[in-house]
């Protein structure tokens, strides 16, 4: 059994970074990131400042933070992930990554985490020019002291579909179809969420609540929101209902935060189980 | 005798209905050791399962006495691999491919060995090019040169000389050599026969998954086309000449031709110098004397449509 040695996964973390960079879907996704968090803020200060109650005004950085983190920031988590794997198979470059004296658990914890630095990148850099065009748009910001709180939660909780997106990759070790899988579970999650809070509404059944609870998009969405919503002024609410609707049907935080541990820990496990004994698939496309 | 650098044993691979092995050979410490056989015989899937990328269905496979299985970073230690499509990160130059080998292998200096293995392999002037600008034999060079870094022990070749021009391959032929001669194992797969039978000391002939050969490359000729052959090149060649180089014990035929002679010769013969004596004390003019042109060849050919007849 050979150890995990940090230099050989530091050196995969850091080529992966590279190599996700490399690709121009990232990059366009990095754009789309910044068009995102800035047109928005723009096309409110033009035609729809007045509709927005003054007191809201510095508390606005926080709903470029948290609107795209229920599908945007997922969508872009899952883009990365799930290459990480599939796409050295389909250019052939795993078998020479691999035919070298490292080991399979030093390849994959090396692309992992550099994937997930690159997300954790995109997710700064998202929260970031939320709080700069916020502030240019709509005036000074307040309460940016949970600034680094939020996008910690935010990283964190991206772990659950960036995970999955990973596993997937590594099992089916076709890009494309690791993408579309890992996108159909965020969005029939979303739209399952729907029908159960609809029907949770009508019927006042807590068992659809709790189904809406603890669903994947439920728990990777509300921590970030939750944290934000306990430590904003009451007054903030409202950004809050504007952006996610009601906080009905959401885990508390710890529980939330278990769940996508739990999530993160199951996947990661299956991707190595199956890493460790599969052969290393030759080039594919 | 010292323990084989490369050793498979009874090794089999099952891929659905399709079965590679039982294959049984070995490499020794210095040998270049020259894997023959048609695309889709089995040659890459055995290299794959020599350096642990697959895993064997049955028998065993070492490389330097380990398992690349369960001892994978062991057994790679000090081995180079070029792989037969070199799918190289194209969005890497070869500096930044060979500084990502060396991190991976854990290479002190680095710096200094990728240039010498760029310098070896002669693209050194395009280091700081992006691989995706380079041309085929130049990423086929970029690839034995992350093989060569470190100055392995032992280099898994696959397909080494594909797409390479004549220069390239003369250039890599003399690596290979004097690689060999500092005590360096090299197992490589080909189809380019000559190649092989320039360079290797050994050779391997796998076909429909059947190892149907394992020796010397004299030794498959003679056993494959019963004969070796030798190529004289002469004038004034007369019909005495050449009925004094028929009687020389082991000929068994003569055919002249344009500027010379093919003599067939018993595979346990050697009879050059003989042939030679007979031409000079003849008053024939020798210019060449050599072994027949593209032997491994034809007797890889009459091997492969026997479908394994003379499997040893």
């Amino acid at each position: 059994m050979v150890a995990i040695r940090p230099t050989r996964v530091s050196a995969f973390a850091v080529y992966e970074v590279r190599r996700a960079l490399a690709k121009k879907k990232v990059l366009a996704v990095v754009a789309f990131t910044i068009l995102i968090d800035t047109v928005p803020y723009y096309i409110l200060s033009t035609s729809g400042a007045s509709l927005i109650p003054a007191e809201l005004y510095p508390y606005l950085w926080v709903a470029g933070v948290i609107a795209p983190f229920a599908l945007f920031i997922q969508f872009i988590a899952i883009l990365i992930a799930a290459g990480a794997m599939s796409e050295e198979y389909e250019a052939g470059t795993a078998e020479i990554l691999l035919a070298k004296p490292v080991s399979r658990a030093e390849f994959m914890v090396g692309k992992f985490l550099g994937g997930y630095l690159l997300v954790a990148l995109v997710i700064a850099m998202n929260a970031a020019l939320s709080v700069i065009a916020a502030d240019l748009v709509f005036g000074p910001q307040a309460g940016l002291w949970t600034f680094p709180g939020v996008v910690l939660l935010e990283v964190y909780s991206t772990a659950l579909f960036f995970t999955v997106a990973f596993m997937v990759g590594e099992l089916v070790r076709r890009s494309s179809l690791a993408y579309i899988l890992s996108s159909a579970l965020v969005v029939s999650s979303q739209i399952i969420g729907t029908y159960l809070s609809i029907a949770f509404e009508l019927t006042g059944s807590r068992f659809y609540e709790m189904m809406h609870t603890y669903l994947p998009t439920t728990v990777a969405s509300s921590l970030p929101a939750q944290y934000e919503q306990a430590l904003l002024p009451s007054s903030s609410g409202r950004v809050f209902q504007l952006i996610l609707g009601p906080m009905g049907g959401a885990p508390s935080e710890v529980s939330a935060a278990i769940i996508v541990a739990a999530y993160a820990v199951a996947a990661v496990a299956i991707s190595l189980a199956y890493f460790s004994r599969a052969d290393v698939s030759k080039r594919i496309s | 005798m010292s323990s084989p650098v490369i050793e498979f044993s009874g090794t089999v691979k099952h891929y659905g209905e399709k079965t590679i092995g039982p294959i049984q050979f070995s490499v020794g410490k210095g040998e270049i050791f020259g894997f023959l056989g048609p695309n889709g015989s089995g040659k890459t899937t055995c290299i794959r399962m020599l350096l642990g990328l697959a895993r064997p269905s049955g028998g065993s496979v070492r490389l330097k006495g380990e398992d690349p299985i369960s001892r994978h970073v062991q057994a790679l230690t000090g081995v180079g691999y070029s792989p037969e499509l070199p799918n190289i990160q194209t969005f890497l130059t070869p500096r930044d491919v060979l500084a990502l080998a060396a991190a991976e292998s854990g290479l002190k200096e680095a710096r200094d060995e990728t240039d010498r293995v760029l310098e070896e392999v002669g693209i050194i002037e395009y280091c700081d090019t992006k691989v995706s600008k380079l041309s085929k034999g130049m990423v086929q060079r970029l690839s034995v040169a992350q093989a060569m870094l470190g100055r392995p022990e032992v280099m898994i070749l696959d397909e080494p000389m594909i797409g390479l021009d004549p220069a390239g391959t003369a250039h890599l032929r003399e690596a290979f050599r004097s690689y060999a001669k500092e005590g360096g194992t090299i197992l490589m797969s080909s189809h380019m026969m000559s190649e092989v039978e320039d360079i290797c000391s050994g050779i391997g002939l796998i076909h429909n998954g059947r190892l149907l050969f394992n020796g010397t490359a004299k030794e498959m000729i003679s056993q494959v086309l019963g004969a070796t052959e030798v190529r004289v090149e002469a004038e004034n060649l007369s019909a005495e000449v050449i009925e004094s180089v028929r009687r020389i014990e082991g000929v068994v035929g003569v055919t002249q031709t344009l500027g010379g002679l093919d003599v067939k010769v018993d595979g346990g013969y050697e009879v050059r110098p003989d042939i030679a004596r007979v031409l000079v004390s003849s008053g024939a003019e020798l210019l060449k004397l050599g072994e027949g042109e593209r032997m491994l060849e034809k007797a890889y050919v009459v091997a492969l449509r026997g479908g394994g007849d003379k499997a040893d």
